[in-house]
């Protein structure tokens, strides 16, 4: 028996978190705890990406936990669960930049160095580390849509229709949004590396 | 295949969410389209760089926070549910079946016996009341039934009917002030005089107690009414009384009484 194509094994995923999601429901909060494990780097990333600021992306996603167990009477378990939790992430950025109007592109310089160790490993030379850390301050610089779809696109376990039902539209829409972004954040790059 | 046709299958391609058939028709697309072509392989170099963006591990700060948040939650997720259950508890200790029986049953004897009493005391008053009418109907109509009657017995035991009367109407009034001048009988005629002075607040029988002095013959009627008229202060049985002595024949000591009465009236 080979590997489970992607789709299948996606769906299969999606069963689970919505099974674990109706337990959570019925009054099980433990099994928070699971979905949290299983999706904690993901989120991480997501507002990591958003945000650029590593102990903020930590609050946030304890903050879609608390938010998952404040409403989750209204959970149907019918739908995507990504869909579902992006869309709350999605709120709980927005609700975050709201309350503090701070500047998104400021870059903390703790930011720089978490970043910069975590990679020291992966990348050697100078020349890579700066092309990183150029092509992140172009993501900074894109509008919080256009980082937004990029950073779903990029997950792999996520679809574009479900990335539509996060972002409020059509999966076609999806696509030319991530389009558009992608081409963008190569034009942003690009005239970073302008002397 | 138009710009946005080409955006949407680029990404699709680019996230390997295309059919072969697809893939197929845009691979040949960017193949006999130069411009086309260097778009894609710009798009497609971004999208890997894209990969390269290394995202650190979250610390364990943020799974120390997250189950402490659940551990807590759970907590108060318990004592609520033990809250619960302690209510839910006295309740079926208050509301056990055997109790539930027992009040259902005293309130279901306390509704009827109230039901019950009411209905005996709607089922006694109604008789009366309609008894009530209906014997006032009939003494009425016993009443005029008896004053025509020859007998001068039955014509008085009619006047006494009359009496019992609660609240006579005006064809037994009618009658009654008949029978004061017309009835051959001074008994009876007495009989109407004391019957009508139960009535002497309506203004037809004061009226017709007024009218009826100068007809009278008889020297009791005509003492009667002078002392009626006396205790009432009629002041308009003045001119009557007047008359009557200017035109009948009257007893010396009638004549008295009524010049008394007609002074101790002005």
């Amino acid at each position: 028996m080979g590997s489970i194509p992607f789709v299948n094994q996606s769906k299969m995923q999606q069963l689970s978190d919505n099974s674990l999601m109706l337990k959570v429901k019925s009054g099980e909060l433990d099994k928070l705890g699971l979905l949290y494990e299983r999706h904690k780097k993901r989120l991480f990333g997501f507002f990591y990406n958003m945000n650029s600021d590593a102990m903020t992306s930590e609050d946030l996603v304890q903050n879609v936990f608390v938010r998952m167990m404040k409403y989750k009477h209204s959970y149907s378990g019918e739908g995507s669960f990504l869909a579902w939790m992006f869309s709350m992430a999605r709120n709980v950025n927005n609700d975050y930049h709201n309350k503090n109007k701070k500047s998104r592109n400021q870059y903390e310089l703790s930011t720089v160095e978490y970043k910069l160790e975590a990679t020291e490993t992966i990348e050697n030379t100078m020349d890579q580390k700066d092309a990183i850390a150029q092509l992140n301050r172009a993501m900074q610089n894109l509008s919080t849509d256009k980082r937004e779809v990029l950073i779903l696109s990029k997950f792999k376990e996520m679809r574009f229709s479900e990335i539509g039902q996060v972002l409020g539209c059509s999966e076609n829409t999806a696509k030319v949004k991530a389009h558009r972004a992608l081409k963008e954040l190569k034009t942003v790059f690009n005239q970073m590396q302008i002397p | 295949m138009n710009e946005e046709q080409f955006e949407v299958m680029a990404m699709a391609y680019l996230k390997d969410e295309i059919s072969k058939e697809n893939k197929m028709e845009f691979e040949a697309f960017i193949a006999n389209n130069t411009d086309y072509r260097k778009e894609f392989d710009a798009l497609t170099a971004s999208w890997n760089d894209f990969d390269s963006i290394v995202v650190p591990e979250p610390s364990e700060n943020m799974d120390k926070a997250f189950f402490q948040m659940l551990g807590s939650a759970i907590e108060k997720e318990k004592e609520r549910l033990n809250w619960a259950t302690q209510v839910q508890e006295i309740l079926a200790l208050i509301f056990r079946p055997q109790l539930a029986y027992g009040i259902l049953i005293l309130a279901l004897g306390v509704s009827v016996g109230y039901f019950m009493k009411q209905d005996n005391t709607i089922q006694q008053i109604e008789p009366k009341v309609v008894s009530n009418d209906e014997t006032e109907e009939v003494r009425e109509k016993l009443v005029l039934t008896l004053l025509e009657q020859p007998s001068a017995n039955k014509r008085l035991e009619g006047v006494n009917e009359a009496n019992k009367i609660s609240k006579v109407d005006e064809t037994v009034i009618n009658a009654l002030l008949k029978t004061l001048n017309s009835d051959a009988n001074v008994n009876v005629r007495l009989a109407a005089i004391e019957s009508l002075t139960n009535y002497v607040d309506n203004p037809v029988v004061r009226q017709g107690l007024i009218q009826s002095i100068p007809n009278q013959e008889s020297p009791i009627i005509q003492v009667t009414l002078a002392n009626l008229m006396v205790a009432l202060q009629e002041k308009k049985s003045v001119e009557p009384f007047k008359q009557l002595l200017r035109e009948k024949q009257l007893d010396t000591t009638v004549k008295k009484k009524i010049e008394n009465s007609i002074e101790s009236i002005i």
